[in-house]
């Protein structure tokens, strides 16, 4: 199979992810999708560092998986934070700051 | 680090290494010197917190950030005098494999950075009156009993001091990375620590978390796209170098498409950061929320930070493609002028309202970004130095003016303050001014260079909607100092406390530079022009 | 293929020990069933009842499976050193060295504001 078919699945799972966050009402799921966003861009480093038959993709892969890490346990910090006051992680709740 | 992995002799059979491409590759420690200090400074804050007993940390902590914010800042000028850079006339050096470049205008942002990050650490330090503006216990659910027995403890937070300090270390690498991955990682260094950073205010403890989580969600959000323009670059180009991408892009003509969404996802990440519109709908939250401190530091070096990403990206690697991304900009920087400043009219949150004001002048540094010339690069780099002291002042003077709940943050309650301290009021008008551009302060030396390069390089509809803007800004910073100097002052009105040792001096700081590049901008400004001569290096 | 042949070898060996004990154990032992055989094994603790649905968990498990995560993808970059180890010489044993100091800090940070405390 060619690389390019894992570019086109790592577009379609970033679109997935993109419509994820922007539809979804829990902040945990809005976060999961995310992560499913910065994981189709692994995908495409990878397919495209098979392509250019060079280890730079993979390397980025690596770093990217780090950072993603890194992200989850600063973000799932703030998100248990904020529902073990208000008992809920809906997005629509946390609307206390507006104009 | 990407740079290590050689391509020879892997084309034509992917996934195979051949071992002999491997070789030890070189890093110019004394070069990145001035990030390493920030990065030791920030683990040896961690071992800190580990180690020494509760009672010594904060003096500690103070020590070794103000310590290693200084040491940095003089290797900074160190290396930028030495003889290959600004005194040899040369451009620059490409440090660690290709990764970090530190070149002349690098090192002007990283001065920038460096002065700001001080005095913001001077604020965030203050502790006088018993009210550190940070949270005692963040795990306390608010109102509990825990966070009442923890406030009568008396115990802090600490960690603050080591997490700014990580933040200012991605600051740092941010606008030197060289390469699309060490930009990411910067990015997610200078982000991480913030998201948590917004989330500890003492006071409305409810509205910080809510900040923290907005700030956190966007921002993830955006730097997912980030990430994905750097996955199409590099499908593109073969190579996340920024210079490899610029001679890509004037070479190969087939795979357009990967290259353009490159560059708008790539951008949509940068502009989210300097928060111009469509992407700015965080800026307004997350200051309003954020610690006013941790406010400043994001007013001030973020968006310096991001500012010296944002130029490196599109005059280095999309320099060929000038005029493909000219227009959007334009575009981008006049709805970011505009839409800041009319919705700012609106606003009754001081915090709020500096969050528009920073919208607006992003937009109107957007209109030097555009001019892709060493004249834009200049007037941008002198303007962020500008606005970078006027904001850390006025944001150092909003956390004096105190209500008993914490700081008087509705502007009803600003009402005739100028009546009852008139000194606070007064420099408070002089940064408002500043911000407005009025002559005789920083700001309308700044504004005046922005627009003459954004006029020179023929974009002068940008410089008309930019004045315009001004105009209309001016109306809501003049209002404030109308309502602080000429109505009756509220009965029960806030306190305005004597500002301690710190804040003080960040405040006089602030003033003193504000008034300074006001009168006589001539030295930073040469300064800012010497940097801008050779461009970035590639 | 031919490489593959050990691996294959050692699978059919383990697949065949377990078999091989489990089926002798259960000809061979005693069989004396009581109410505690039956329960739920939790390291010979007595089981937690569950609730329906799964019920909430203390904040400790979530706590320790951050740190879990946190110090397990540090090792990722252990990897490339070691298979490129030779090649980098002094310089790579320095870089690791530094790296695994940095994550060191961090567990000594962890370690002594108690976050590996289970009570």
């Amino acid at each position: 199979m060619s690389p390019s078919a894992y570019v086109t699945l790592s577009v379609i799972l970033f679109a997935i992810g993109g419509v994820g966050v922007l539809v979804r009402r829990n902040a945990i799921i809005v976060f999961m999708c995310i992560e499913l966003m910065l994981n189709a861009a692994n995908l495409a480093f990878v397919a495209f560092a098979r392509m250019h038959g060079n280890l730079d993709g993979q390397v980025i892969a690596f770093f990217v998986m780090v950072v993603a890490a890194a992200e989850v346990v600063v973000g799932l910090a703030i998100l248990m934070a904020i529902f073990r006051t208000r008992r809920s992680t809906s997005v629509d709740d946390a609307s206390l700051l507006k104009n | 680090m990407t740079g290590s992995v050689g391509h020879a002799g892997l084309v034509g059979h992917p996934g195979v290494l051949a071992a002999s491409t491997i070789a030890a590759p070189h890093i110019e420690y004394s070069q990145l010197a001035p990030m390493l200090i920030v990065f030791a400074a920030a683990l040896a804050g961690v071992l800190v917190e580990a180690f020494a007993p509760r009672s010594a940390r904060r003096s500690l902590h103070i020590v070794l950030a103000l310590g290693g914010l200084g040491a940095a800042f003089i290797l900074t000028i160190l290396i930028a005098a030495s003889s290959s850079i600004f005194a040899g006339g040369g451009a620059g050096h490409i440090a660690a494999m290709g990764a970090v470049g530190v070149d002349r205008p690098t090192l002007f942002i990283q001065g920038t950075i460096l002065v700001l990050a001080m005095l913001t650490m001077l604020i965030i330090a203050d502790t006088a009156h018993g009210l550190s503006p940070f949270v005692a216990q963040a795990a306390a659910v608010p109102g509990s009993a825990e966070e009442r027995e923890g406030l009568l403890k008396g115990v802090t937070h600490t960690e603050i001091y080591p997490l700014t300090m990580f933040a200012v270390g991605g600051m740092l690498l941010f606008p030197a990375a060289n390469d699309l991955l060490t930009m990411f990682v910067a990015l997610e260094v200078l982000s991480l620590p913030l998201y948590l950073l917004c989330g500890l205010a003492r006071r409305r403890r409810l509205l910080s978390q809510e900040a923290a989580m907005k700030y956190f969600l966007l921002g993830s959000f955006s730097s997912a796209f980030f990430l994905f323009g750097i996955a199409m670059l590099y499908g593109f180009a073969g190579s996340v170098r920024l210079s490899a991408i610029a001679s890509a892009a004037s070479t190969n003509t087939a795979n357009e498409t990967l290259l353009l969404a490159g560059v708008a996802l790539l951008g949509l990440g940068l502009l989210f950061k300097i928060g111009a519109v469509p992407f700015q709908g965080w800026k307004p939250d997350v200051y309003q929320g954020a610690p006013t401190p941790i406010t400043a530091l994001m007013a001030s070096c973020v968006v310096v930070s991001a500012f010296g990403a944002l130029l490196r990206v599109f005059y280095v690697a999309f320099g060929t493609l000038t005029w493909d991304w000219r227009p959007v900009l334009w575009v981008i920087a006049i709805l970011t002028m505009l839409l800041g400043a009319v919705i700012a009219i609106t606003q009754t949150d001081v915090k709020r309202l500096l969050a528009y004001s920073s919208i607006t002048h992003a937009g109107y540094i957007l209109t030097a970004v555009v001019a892709s010339s060493a004249l834009g690069l200049s007037s941008s780099l002198f303007y962020l130095a500008t606005y970078g002291f006027s904001t850390v002042g006025a944001f150092a003077l909003i956390t004096l003016v105190r209500d008993p709940s914490g700081e008087a943050l509705h502007l009803s309650r600003w009402a005739g303050l100028g009546k009852r301290s008139p000194l606070v009021a007064a420099t408070f008008a002089f940064f408002l001014l500043a911000f407005a551009g009025i002559p005789l302060t920083s700001g309308f030396t700044g504004k005046f260079a922005v627009f003459q390069a954004a006029e020179a390089s023929g974009a002068t509809p940008l410089v008309i909607i930019g004045v315009l803007a001004s105009a209309i800004a001016a109306f809501f910073y003049v209002r404030i100092i109308v309502l602080m100097f000429f109505s009756d002052p509220v009965p029960d009105g806030p306190a305005v406390v004597v500002p301690s040792a710190l804040t003080g001096t960040a405040v006089a700081i602030g003033a003193a530079a504000t008034l300074f590049l006001g009168i006589i901008p001539g030295p930073l400004l040469s300064l800012a022009n010497n940097a801008a001569t050779h461009l970035f290096v590639r | 293929m031919n490489s593959y042949v050990p691996i294959l070898v050692l699978a059919l060996l383990a697949v065949g020990f377990a078999v091989f004990s489990v089926v002798l154990g259960t000809l061979t032992g005693p069989k004396r069933w009581n109410r505690a055989k039956l329960q739920a094994y939790e390291s010979g603790i007595e089981p937690t009842p569950q609730p329906p649905g799964g019920g909430r968990f203390p904040v400790k498990y979530y706590l320790t499976a951050m740190l879990f995560i946190l110090f397990d993808i540090e090792i990722v970059f252990l990897y490339p050193w070691a298979v490129t180890f030779q090649k980098l010489g002094a310089f790579g044993l320095v870089e690791m060295v530094t790296f695994v100091v940095t994550v060191l800090i961090a567990y000594a940070y962890v370690w002594r504001r108690g976050g590996l405390e289970w009570d």
